[in-house]
């Protein structure tokens, strides 16, 4: 008999002998506990489901759930709802959805399973193959998308939680490759959202926590969940919270506990030790900090996709500050404008979609022994600052009275150069003491005119910038000038004044996480469901590996999967 | 054993978090951090964050700070009002209840946490 069986529930004696033994860091996990201590231990309240997460996850887990009658709580740590969810333009993509199939657009499922596929997997696809190269768990998972995030925002549409109108004229990310059989279509945005379909996560938030209440869902803020207590069977019985104020919070969960407490974009540790590279963080709410990582943890989960996260390149300032209106540079705006590298080189094509040309951030030379770049400077001339200023998606161009504290100035380019020098010096302990390279301005000087070059002809021989559909998507406002070919570049004046701002790699959210089945059910290590857990959205892992399929690949996906959580959880075969 | 560390680490954590309960600025500090950081900066001359910097927020007519663009909600519910403790209860208590369809999507049912998070805004000047 061990030592634990001898325990009972906390009782005043163990917490005064206990007091002062351990650190906050170490107060994650699971409890298992003995049928005595189970049966002693007193919860705070019962529901049939309890969420963990109010966010993009778990407002539709929650919703689902109590739609199929079930007592439902929401335990949210942030003090509002909302999570990341409520600071994105909640596109959401949704294949072969309502809409499409109204207005007869095709969207097969197998092709769609080829684009996915190749995307996801681009080192093991194979379309000769019944799986096309997938794992039998990817394939799965990429299945479950396809069948049930249609009946899941049509369900969400229908009930008065998430009205949707269809964007009908927004491509896939990447809408030229042949396996993209549907290459428009696929998205959705709340109904009531700006034409700029910008604010389609504020929107979407207070429509369905507005439904959540009506509901009758009990939300409670500024609940941290901490630990999952886990009977001796090994089925979950529901988690403890730690409050705003400090005070314990125990709920006992009848059918199951669904984790949606987002990825840990926010905590450095395990940023540096999962993801590939430097990334400074990112646009997901600030408390994202991989709680479900370390809590399940405990529990001999399989970790999976820890490597891959939904990449954006932020504003190496605003991360620095911990922003936490942090957004990514969704659009990065501007025709006379270009990106380059600490020796002034140009680097990568500037309106590739963000995940995408975040890839560049973390090169690596091998001989020089550095990242050469780990950050990139945008630049840009008057003309970008006066016709392609905008507030929207992390725009690092901004109108007058906008939030700048990002951008740098000069008359010159030397000028321009001292100012970046002066940046990079303050940020001297976050970029490794980087610096630009002596002959910066003398190599941003060809740059200029190479790149000026290109944009006359229209033609970017190096980088093939505004070449594809999606880079036209993201290219924001521009002043269509009589001699423009290309509407993403515009030679950059020979006249100053100039503006720069530093950018670096970060995240969305990250994607990895304990790995589940296409029902939600977290698996331990011999592959089993543990009983009553359940996870949904960037806690948990993604089986889309590197992919950013299109717009709204994040929060499609986790509409589907909180729909199928919610109907195992109440008791449906999976 | 493990297990008996995961429960001793647990009550360990409430006996400092008990400590740092009883200074009531530093909770109505923290509370509002929570609750608002996402969205909103404090000190004196901090940018916009989604929603507007929140230094002298008390006494100020409602949606009144020249470089933030209020929502259409926000702005058709202003007319004559002024940010004191009355209307920032009922702000906090439902945002979309006082300004129906505003950007800010916000409740909070209990008074104690509202007053807590009112009397931390009030020390913003």
């Amino acid at each position: 008999m061990s030592e634990t069986n001898k325990l009972p529930a906390a009782s005043r004696r163990n917490f005064i002998k206990a007091a002062g033994a351990g650190t906050a860091a170490a107060a994650f996990g699971a409890v298992s506990l003995t049928a005595r201590a189970a049966s002693d231990i007193k919860f705070d309240a019962e529901y049939d489901v309890v969420v963990c997460g109010g966010g993009g996850g778990g407002l539709p887990c929650a919703l689902f759930s109590r739609w199929l009658g079930n007592r439902v709580v929401i335990l949210e740590k942030a003090g509002s709802v909302g999570g990341t969810a409520a600071k994105a333009a909640f596109w959401y993509w949704v294949p072969n959805n309502e809409p499409m199939r109204r207005a007869g657009i095709a969207d097969p499922k197998p092709d769609y399973m080829r684009y996915v596929a190749r995307l996801s997997r681009p080192e093991q696809y194979d379309p000769s193959l019944p799986k096309l190269g997938l794992s039998d768990w990817e394939y799965e998972m990429c299945e479950a998308i396809y069948d049930s995030a249609s009946p899941a925002a049509e369900l969400l549409a229908s009930k008065g939680a998430l009205p949707y109108r269809h964007e009908a004229a927004v491509p896939d990310y990447w809408a030229e490759l042949p396996e993209d059989k549907a290459p428009r279509g696929r998205v959705l945005f709340p109904k009531d959202g700006l034409p700029s379909m910008s604010d389609g996560g504020r929107v979407a938030i207070r429509t369905m926590s507005a439904a959540a209440r009506r509901d009758g869902i009990d939300i409670r803020t500024g609940y941290r969940v901490q630990k999952v207590l886990v009977d001796e069977s090994g089925a979950v019985m529901g988690v403890e919270s730690l409050t705003e104020e400090g005070t314990l919070f125990r709920v006992r969960a009848k059918k199951a506990v669904i984790f949606a407490t987002g990825g840990f974009t926010h905590d450095p540790e395990l940023r540096k030790n999962f993801l590939h590279g430097a990334v400074y963080g990112g646009c997901a709410a600030p408390t994202n900090e991989g709680d479900f990582v370390r809590i399940s943890s405990a529990l001999d989960v399989q970790l999976r996709n820890m490597n891959y996260s939904w990449m954006a390149p932020i504003s190496l300032d605003k991360a620095v500050a911990k922003d936490g209106s942090l957004s990514g540079i969704f659009t990065p705006t501007g025709d006379s404008m270009l990106y380059v590298n600490k020796y002034g080189k140009r680097v990568v094509n500037e309106k590739l979609a963000y995940n995408e040309v975040c890839a560049t951030f973390s090169e690596w030379d091998g001989a020089k022994g550095e990242y050469p770049n780990l950050t990139l400077v945008s630049i840009w001339d008057q003309q970008a600052q006066d016709h392609c200023a905008s507030d929207d998606y992390g725009s690092l161009i901004v109108p007058k009275g906008s939030n700048d504290r990002h951008v740098l100035r000069g008359n010159t380019l030397t000028e321009l150069a001292a100012a970046i020098r002066e940046r990079m010096a303050k940020h001297k302990s976050a970029l490794g003491s980087a610096d630009l390279s002596d002959d910066f301005v003398r190599n941003l000087e060809a740059t200029i005119k190479r790149f000026n070059g290109f944009a006359k002809t229209g033609v970017d021989q190096d980088f093939h910038r505004g070449e594809r559909i999606v880079e036209k998507l993201f290219n924001g406002p521009v002043s269509k000038k009589a001699d423009q070919k290309n509407e993403t570049m515009y030679p950059l004046s020979a006249k100053g004044p100039y503006y720069a701002a530093l950018i670096v790699a970060g995240n969305l959210d990250t994607k990895g996480g304990p790995k589940t089945n296409s029902h939600g059910k977290v698996l331990d290590t011999r592959g089993e469901p543990i009983k009553g857990l359940y996870g949904v959205g960037n806690c948990v892992a993604s089986a889309s590996a590197r992919a950013y399929w299109a717009g709204g690949g994040t929060l499609g996906p986790i509409i589907a999967f909180a729909y199928r959580a919610a109907q195992s959880a109440n008791g449906a075969q999976s | 054993m493990i297990r008996i560390a995961y429960l001793l680490t647990m009550l360990a954590l409430v006996s400092t978090t008990v400590r740092a309960q009883q200074d009531p600025v530093a909770v109505g500090k923290k509370l509002t951090t929570n609750n608002c950081a996402v969205c909103h900066t404090f000190g004196k001359g901090e940018p916009n964050g989604q929603g507007p910097n929140l230094f002298g927020i008390a006494g100020k007519p409602m949606a009144s700070d020249p470089s933030f663009k209020y929502s259409a909600g926000m702005k058709a519910a202003a007319a004559g009002k002024v940010w004191d403790e009355q209307l920032l209860d009922a702000w906090l208590t439902d945002t979309q209840s006082v300004a129906p369809g505003n950007a800010m999507t916000y409740f909070e049912g209990d008074e104690a946490r509202r007053q807590k998070i009112i009397a931390y805004l009030r020390t913003l000047h």
